[in-house]
């Protein structure tokens, strides 16, 4: 089955050749070119992906990114022309997974997009702890007190990527590898930010962590 | 210290003159003398020493005795002063240093400080003046005073003694000396207290000492001694004139300060000499009062002086000082701080003109704030429209150049062309966009604590395949395992990648050496190549925008020529040093020097500049290098740095 992605852009040209790409490389796209109407084209067409500008008519894109991601869990990779850490981390902050900068190559895109779909589903029956928290991860739940905690697919893999090895110390780095699917150095603010999202959601206390420790200077761990 | 004056022009005849005569002629010399005026008595004070009975002014008496007293009042300050410094110098010394150092400061930082000691100062030093001046005339006068009534008392006694001594029945000795005894004892005066003192003393060298039943008498226990022998010359020298002389004669425990008149008396054929001493202690007293008066007056005025100073420079400085801080606040942004304004004095000219600069300061600044924003939404802007088109671009491009091998030879080169072009394009864009965020002055530094060899292990893992193409070996020597550096690492990766692919470039396919030393307070990472090198003017110039070392030569990277300045502006952001040193067919070295945390200053960097195989006195004049900040001293020093690191063969 072809996964449908959903391209928000109000650039036409940029629309129409990511579309060709995309359909090149054997996903099913879908256009919006208003940020007004992005919400209702994604829910009619209910994408496994979303591609979205931040600069859109209508409502810009930081804002769609939150609705979208205030109703699902579906990924979603921005595409920024501003590399200002100021756009990049707001865009990260409001719900957004990774993002692709302008200018993009189209194999850069399109590995952007594969890491995001990786299919989870064929995952072994697996129980795994941190702290207080419960990790079912072939049935994608992470609960503590048997009470269900909501996060996206990618918070998901970020904290099982940090429970199966509690004992190791990862870096920015090799999270980026691991959970993103980086394969050179990226932008370590990512894994700084989806950390913020991910204790914002597990941890009783975020200003307190956990769950999901920092070590100075190295990265991030497990807790115990 | 005694001058006996001559009283008088002396008249030829013998007779003795008679008392009108004598008040004549003691008036004239009185009224005659205050034209003389000070200094004259000064000078006679001075050549007082020489102690002849020179004519002169009468007065020269008055400084003595005061003199004699402020001698004796400076002695024992100054002993007293000198056992405080013996005894506490130790201790007061430093507290001393310290109030000096205070006073000192205070002096340069506060002009209200400075006006009010000023006027302190010169106040209390025309009180002295005026003081010394008064007090000066004030005892002058007592003693003129004094000197006029001793002088006609003395007249008068002495008349009186000599009349009596003239009518006197010379029978036997004994009763001679009652005579003589009771006429002198008379001449002290009645009453309990004493007017005047007398001594008596026969003339030497009589001619008939055996007629002499009178030797000498005095009152209380004074001798002749307490006459100046100044003073008996010339009485004894003179016919029947009266001479005077300031002295000093014992009563009870205490020396008082006095004046002697002498004159001459003959007694049975026997001529003496007679003094009559005058007491000046109640003078003296009246006069110490006087100056106790004046100096409590002086400290009352100085201090209210001080006072009156210190309230008119505080109206004055005040609107000063707070212009100061208004203008302090101004400096440091808060544009919208103005002076009060009052009145229209010249501290309200002040005021207002200070609040005109301020608001075309702060319009100014506006305008230019609104202009840098203007140009910061540009450069956004500009970024954003740009690249979007280009995205489109270059995908399309990229399709192509994918399914160039379907193409017919030209179309094929075309896509080719196309295809490399728009990468050129891409990369000159994103430099542009970058050196204009630093011009703009919106580069911001994302600094956090990371490990600057396992950056560098990164950037040689990246430019792994460029090397491969140029056919250099990249060597790390990296002694520290890890140095943990407070940086902004996607800046320093890219200053590095920079280097690096710079070095692989010129490196004319030799080996490229990086090295990674720290000390305590900096990091330095250099990147040495043995290609081509570079003269000394090259250098100087290769962190310009858009230079390149040879024109002609292919850009086969295909760099912007705005790489070393992006390095260059990323390493002012972490407050570090870029430098360059190349030498012609040598290579060239670059050297990145940090400071391990933020906010430090580099003193000198842990690497040297110069590479350690390059001979010497070749290096140093060949040498060249570029500073980014005013890193001179260090980098003067750097060839024989003790802590260079010496770079692999």
């Amino acid at each position: 089955m072809k996964a449908r992605i959903l391209v928000v852009d109000d650039d036409e040209a940029l629309a129409e050749m990511i579309g060709i790409v995309l359909r090149n490389d054997g996903f099913d796209p879908v256009f919006c070119a208003d940020g007004g109407q992005a919400l209702e084209v994604f829910r009619s067409s209910k994408p496994d992906l979303v591609l979205l500008d931040l600069m859109l008519p209508g409502i810009d894109g930081i804002e769609v990114c939150r609705q979208i991601r205030g109703e699902s869990d579906v990924p979603i990779v921005m595409l920024t022309a501003k590399s200002d850490t100021s756009d990049v981390v707001r865009g990260l902050e409001s719900g957004a997974d990774d993002y692709v900068p302008k200018p993009f190559k189209p194999a850069e895109l399109v590995a952007r997009v594969r890491a995001r779909l990786r299919p989870g589903d064929q995952k072994a029956p697996e129980t795994l702890r941190i702290a207080d928290v419960t990790i079912d991860v072939a049935g994608h739940v992470v609960s503590r007190n048997s009470e269900r905690i909501s996060l996206t697919p990618l918070e998901f893999d970020l904290l099982v990527a940090l429970a199966r090895k509690p004992w190791q110390v990862f870096t920015r780095e090799l999270l980026l590898e691991q959970v993103w699917g980086y394969r050179h150095a990226a932008d370590t603010r990512l894994v700084n930010v989806h950390v913020q999202r991910l204790r914002s959601k597990i941890e009783r206390d975020p200003e307190a962590p956990e769950v999901v420790l920092t070590v100075r200077g190295v990265g991030y761990k497990a807790g115990s | 210290m005694v001058s006996a004056t001559k009283q008088v022009p002396e008249p030829a005849d013998g007779p003795p003159g008679t008392a009108p005569e004598t008040a004549a002629r003691l008036d004239r010399p009185e009224t005659a003398g205050p034209a003389d005026g000070q200094p004259e008595a000064a000078a006679t004070e001075a050549a007082a020493p020489e102690g002849q009975a020179a004519p002169s002014s009468p007065r020269g008496q008055t400084p003595l005795f005061r003199a004699r007293i402020w001698t004796r009042r400076a002695r024992i300050v100054t002993a007293r002063v000198a056992r405080l410094v013996r005894t506490g110098a130790s201790r007061i010394l430093p507290a001393t240093r310290y109030l000096l150092r205070a006073v000192h400061r205070r002096w340069r930082r506060s002009l209200q400080f400075r006006t009010v000691l000023t006027t302190l100062m010169l106040a209390i030093g025309s009180f002295a003046v005026v003081g010394a001046y008064l007090s000066n005339q004030i005892a002058n006068n007592l003693f003129q005073e004094r000197l006029a009534q001793a002088e006609s008392e003395t007249r008068y006694n002495v008349k009186q003694v000599q009349d009596t001594f003239d009518g006197a029945q010379v029978t036997d000795q004994s009763s001679v000396i009652t005579l003589v005894y009771d006429t002198l004892n008379a001449v002290e005066g009645r009453g309990s207290v004493i007017q005047r003192r007398y001594v008596f003393e026969a003339m030497p060298e009589q001619t008939k000492p055996r007629n002499r039943w009178v030797e000498s008498r005095a009152s209380d226990q004074l001798t002749i001694s307490v006459i100046p022998p100044e003073l008996r010359k010339a009485v004894q020298d003179s016919g029947k004139d009266q001479f005077w002389a300031s002295t000093e004669f014992p009563v009870g425990t205490e020396d008082r300060p006095g004046i002697a008149v002498g004159n001459k008396v003959t007694f049975n054929g026997t001529v003496y000499e007679l003094y009559l001493i005058y007491d000046l202690n109640t003078a003296q007293k009246t006069l110490d009062e006087i100056q106790n008066v004046l100096l409590a007056g002086a400290a009352a005025l100085a201090l209210m002086i001080g006072a009156v100073a210190w309230y008119v420079t505080r109206n004055v400085v005040s609107p000063v000082s707070h212009a100061a801080v208004v203008s302090e606040k101004l400096a440091a942004g808060q544009l919208q701080e103005r002076m009060v304004v009052k009145g229209e004095d010249e501290v309200a000219r002040l005021g207002a003109s200070f609040n005109h600069m301020a608001a075309s300061l702060q319009e100014q600044i506006t305008q230019l704030a609104t202009l840098s924003q203007m140009q910061q939404r540009f450069v956004s802007d500009v970024s954003h429209e740009l690249r979007t088109p280009l995205t489109t671009v270059r995908m399309a491009a990229e399709v192509l150049y994918d399914a160039r091998d379907d193409f017919d030879p030209i179309n094929k080169r075309s896509a080719e062309l196309l295809y490399n072009q728009v990468e050129r394009f891409q990369s000159l864009l994103a430099d542009l966009l970058e050196i204009s965020r630093f011009d703009a002055g919106v580069a911001m530094l994302d600094a956090e604590p990371t490990d600057i060899v396992q950056l560098v292990s990164h950037v040689i893992e990246g430019v792994a395949p460029v090397a491969a193409e140029y056919g250099s070996e990249v060597t790390l020597n990296a002694p520290a395992g890890s140095i943990i550096v407070e940086m902004d690492d996607r800046r320093i990766d890219r200053i590095l990648r920079n280097l690096v692919l710079n070095a692989l470039e010129h490196g004319e396919g030799r080996p490229v050496n990086i090295s990674v030393a720290a000390n305590d307070t900096a990091v330095a990472v250099a990147v040495r190549d043995h290609g081509i090198g570079m003269t000394a003017a090259e250098a100087a110039r290769v962190f310009d925008r858009f230079w390149r070392a040879d024109p002609a030569r292919a850009r086969t990277t295909g760099g912007s020529g705005l790489g070393l300045s992006i390095a260059t502006e990323d390493t002012k952001l972490h407050n570090g040093w870029l430098q360059a040193w190349g030498e012609k067919g040598r290579g060239s070295n670059f050297r990145l020097t940090l400071p391990l945390r933020q906010g430090d200053t580099i003193t000198r960097s842990p690497l040297q500049l110069e590479p350690a195989d390059v001979g010497p006195a070749g290096a140093v004049r060949e040498r060249t290098m570029l500073l980014l900040e005013t890193a001179v001293t260090e980098a003067r020093s750097a060839p024989s740095g003790p802590d260079a690191t010496k770079e692999q063969p």
